[in-house]
């Protein structure tokens, strides 16, 4: 029990939640906002202790999760996809006052949930840690009371997610009878005992279907939409971002790490889906009329990309997932918090809302097509570099240059659709030429996210050795 | 700092500045982008002074690391290839904005965008990293979607957005090529010198995949039949100042490519894909020659026979001699010179009588002595009329590619017919016959438009009587790049 210290700074987060929502039962509702302050002090306050402890390596209390740098990297992306989200919600004004403490409190559950997820290698404490993140991501989909896309949305993700769930227990399961064991570690000293085994390739793949619903790959993608559309718009950033990414770095932890793919024989199954997620995400996102669904499929295609990295697996294919994590944490983030600021002066997310915005306010409209454009990996932005990563691993690995085609190819299609935005903010006329004002914490994270985009993009040396490391790290 | 970064840094410099600057004072945006383009143009000036015509190496070389993980750096030079390119590239941008001070719609993001344009634009032929070669090549594509799309014509949206696509698309797949040239070299690089040393020992199917990877992202710009339809579309959609630099700089760029790297790079490829080159070299000067004289519209007849005279680039870079490519490069910068002026031209009018009809003209020359006298001047040296700058560098890429390919040539004989045929069709019926009386209350050409085109008039005949001024530049490293793919 001695190394339970090693889980403090979940042990935090999860304390000031839990503080926070009994501070939420007391407080006035004209000063209920004070509750987003405390979650964003004691999420950048975890983060603080995150980065101090960014080198340390240790198995916990045998081998249920381990502590090493890839971890950390994946539960700093989630602390500071939170702390964002908690600075967005602010003066989000559909969430009502005296639900503030409620909504913070589930928010850093959700985080503690994920950075438990990211260290996983026992599938009891992995299970523990998805539903955490589950149950606290279904009740802030449907958060918006008043709004019944939002209940449509948070009943499709509960129902779609319990499912998941279901399937994963019984992968669990079946991986438990074939192997005698729950922990992947002790596992792995007799990966060869059990090759072949069906019952325990079978739960690896219901195991793989559960995350892939985490990932929203297809065709385990149909909630993301309706969820993305539904949820206050803070938490469907934080949703295409903190959800995703954790969920991927418990992926890579599995599928490249403790029990390849490719040890399994399912890598090619696992390329064939990375192609359909990209290609399918991208090619509805041309359809969309809602920014925020557009920008679901959009994280959708993103999901695929990442995965080229996870099925290459080589040191450079996982180095790219990684980065493009980082990525994708900063530039997506942003692109959801101008959807916000455009949103809240307008009322409405259609697309048409961004018609003449470069005249309207020509700053908020350049840093998003740096956000867009970083999406469709025009260089010098991060989202070029990242792509760049990925597409160097599948063309170093000769075997998936496929893959590589295939994302470029769909880079080609997604750019007609980020730049539709581009053209309705440059090139049309809008008929309310009122300028559109930001308020301070959202002001806060566009320029936090557009200044990291571009400065990743120019020089991404230091975030490119970190992930050197994390990848390199044998503990 | 080296001169080259000076040069590619001002006009990133001059964009910044004009970003600062409030909306409303026109006239110091203006002359904002006025001077930073004229300081730029003078940095390369010197360039040209300080360049030593003796030597094939690179000149006014910096390198700097980058990003040591993939082991890029920031390196840049300039060698005879390049160093006219950078001078030209200089020289239209000023031009262009001093011609683009018409412009009276959102001033302050049109010279933004332009500055950046520039910096694009040489930075590609500066660089001599393969990564940041690409991502100047990258960089050339937003501005130009954001001034093609703000203030073209009337279809300007699809022509942006078709450019923006059929480049990246291109480009793209151009990438994918330098990752695997990367991945083919030991110790990983993307110097692109070191390039060309080790890519020429790989075995000849991977050599042909990359090359036909590089091919497409080169192809779309130059743009090679059948890549070609973009460009008809966005030169006639862009506002005048942006069509001179898409077809003064941005097309040179695809042929750019190929003799930098391609070639060098990827011997065997090179020789497999001749045939092929070839071609598509004869396709490009026929098939141009013969939709521009199907043209009704000035412009579009001008875009189409830009396809034309890449064509005769092509042709010359097809060649594989020293007088081919010798030939091909002073066509890369006669038709910068000659194109570039004729866009300008065709705004002149444009911007008069609103509209582009040959056949709405007529007696223009007797009111317009000017104007027509430019005008004339650009189209005979356009059609390969002795004593002026486009005949040197046709005569040389035809003399080059007669020497390997006697009956290509002669079929591409049949453009340069056409090409006459429709330019001198164009002057007659726009400048010769019955003064039209509708344009009675036209004015000829004022300061502005005179500063922006006369210039180039002036360095067509200049180079027209004495192409050593610029082949002197040339040979060196042309002699040199001949060698190294023999």
């Amino acid at each position: 029990m001695s190394n339970l210290i090693l889980l403090n700074p979940e042990i935090i987060l999860a304390c000031a939640g839990l503080l926070i929502l009994l501070a939420g039962a007391f407080i006035g509702e004209s000063r209920a906002k004070l509750l987003f302050h405390l979650g964003t002090i004691s999420a950048a306050a975890v983060l603080g202790m995150i980065i101090t402890q960014a080198a340390m390596s240790a198995y916990g209390m045998g081998t249920m999760w381990v502590l090493d740098p890839g971890a950390q990297l994946f539960k700093f992306v989630i602390l500071a996809a939170t702390v964002f989200t908690l600075l967005l919600s602010v003066n989000y004004s559909a969430i009502q006052p005296r639900h503030i403490g409620t909504y913070t409190a589930l928010l850093l559950w959700a985080s503690c949930g994920m950075m438990l997820l990211s260290g996983a290698l026992d599938f009891i404490y992995l299970l523990i840690s998805l539903e955490l993140i589950s149950i606290s991501c279904f009740i802030l989909t449907g958060f918006e009371q008043k709004n019944p896309r939002s209940a449509e949305g948070a009943i499709k993700y509960f129902l779609m997610g319990g499912l998941s769930t279901a399937v994963t227990i019984y992968g669990i399961s079946l991986f438990y009878g074939a192997t005698g064991t729950t922990n992947l570690l002790n596992y792995a000293s007799s990966v060869d005992f059990h090759f072949g085994d069906p019952a325990y390739v079978m739960g690896m793949l219901f195991i793989l279907v559960g995350f892939g619903f985490k990932i929203s790959m297809v065709p385990f993608h149909f909630w993301a939409p309706d969820a993305y559309e539904g949820a206050p718009t803070p938490v469907t950033a934080y949703l295409s971002v903190a959800s995703k990414l954790a969920a991927l770095g418990a992926m890579m932890r599995i599928f490249t790490g403790v029990i390849p793919h490719y040890a399994l024989n399912i890598t090619l199954l696992i390329a064939v889906l990375a192609a359909l997620t990209m290609t399918l995400g991208n090619l509805t996102a041309l359809f969309q009329t809602n920014i925020k669904r557009l920008l679901a499929y959009s994280s959708i295609a993103q999901a695929g990309y990442m995965l080229i990295g996870l099925v290459v697996a080589d040191p450079i294919g996982r180095e790219s997932v990684f980065f493009y994590a980082l990525a994708y944490l900063v530039t997506n983030m942003g692109a959801f918090a101008v959807a916000m600021v455009v949103a809240g002066k307008t009322g409405s997310y259609e697309l048409d809302a961004y018609n003449g915005l470069a005249k309207r306010s020509l700053g908020l409209a350049i840093v998003m097509v740096m956000f867009l454009l970083s999406l469709a990996g025009i260089p010098p932005l991060v989202g070029f570099v990242a792509k760049f990563y990925v597409f160097a691993s599948a063309v170093n690995s000769h075997q998936f240059l496929w893959l590589a085609v295939l994302g470029v190819l769909n880079s080609v299609v997604s750019v007609y659709y980020y730049m539709n935005i581009a053209r309705r903010m440059f090139f049309t006329e809008s008929k309310d030429p009122s300028a559109v004002e930001t308020d301070m914490y959202t002001a806060g994270v566009i320029v936090i996210t557009s200044a990291a985009t571009l400065l990743m993009g120019l020089l991404p040396e230091t975030f490119m050795r970190i992930v050197k490391d994390c990848v390199s790290f044998r503990i | 700092m080296s001169l080259l970064s000076l040069i590619v840094l001002v006009p990133l410099i001059g964009a910044l500045v004009i970003l600062a600057i409030p909306g409303t004072r026109i006239k110091l945006i203006q002359g904002v982008a006025l001077a930073f383009s004229a300081v730029c143009l003078l940095l390369s000036g010197l360039l040209y002074h300080l360049f030593d015509t003796s030597t094939a190496a690179m000149q006014f070389v910096q390198k700097v690391s980058w990003i040591p993980a993939f082991n890029i750096y920031y390196y840049v030079g300039v060698d005879g290839l390049s160093v006219a390119l950078v001078i030209l590239t200089a020289l239209l941008t000023v031009l262009a904005i001093i011609y683009s001070f018409n412009i009276t719609l959102r001033v302050k993001e049109f010279f933004f965008w332009f500055l950046l344009l520039e910096v694009g634009m040489l930075g590609v032929f500066v660089a001599l990293d393969f990564f940041l070669f690409y991502v100047f090549w990258e960089l050339t594509l937003v501005p130009m979607y954001f001034l093609i799309g703000v203030w073209g014509g009337p279809k300007k949206e699809y022509a942006a957005i078709k450019f923006f696509l059929y480049t990246l698309f291109g480009s793209l797949l151009m990438l994918l090529g330098i990752l695997a040239l990367y991945f083919n070299s030991t110790p990983h690089t993307f110097d692109m010198l070191e390039l060309i040393n080790q890519a020429r020992l790989l075995p000849l199917t991977m050599q042909i995949w990359i090359f036909l990877a590089l091919y497409v992202g080169f192809a779309i710009k130059i743009p090679a039949f059948p890549f070609h339809t973009w460009l008809p579309l966005a030169h006639v959609e862009a506002p005048t100042g942006v069509s001179v630099i898409l077809a003064g700089v941005l097309l040179k760029m695809g042929t750019y490519g190929i003799m930098r790297v391609s070639f060098p790079a990827l011997p065997l490829a090179t020789k497999w894909f001749l045939p092929f080159l070839i071609v598509i070299a004869v396709i490009n000067i026929v098939y141009g020659a013969f939709c521009a004289m199907a043209q009704k519209d000035l412009k579009k007849m001008v875009a189409y026979s830009s396809v034309n005279h890449m064509g005769y680039c092509m042709l010359g870079m097809a060649a594989m001699s020293a007088t081919g490519f010798n030939g091909a490069v002073l066509q890369m910068i006669t038709h910068g010179l000659i194109t570039g002026s004729l866009f300008f031209l065709v705004g002149v009018i444009y911007d008069r009588a609103h509209t582009r009809d040959i056949d709405a003209f007529g007696g223009l020359a007797a009111r317009f002595p000017v104007y027509a006298g430019l005008m004339i001047i650009q189209v005979m040296a356009s059609l390969g009329l002795p004593g002026l700058a486009g005949f040197v560098g046709e005569f040389l890429c035809f003399l080059g590619a007669f020497e390997a390919w006697p009956y290509y040539v002669a079929v591409a004989t049949i453009g340069i017919l056409v090409t006459a045929a429709f330019f001198l069709r164009m002057i007659e019926k726009v400048f010769l016959g019955p003064f039209n009386e509708k344009w009675a209350g036209l004015k000829d050409m004022n300061l502005r438009e005179l500063v922006a085109i006369v210039p180039l008039a002036v360095l067509t005949v200049v180079i027209g009587i004495w192409p050593r001024f610029c082949l002197d530049l040339i040979d060196p490293t042309i002699t040199y790049l001949v060698g190294i793919i023999k």
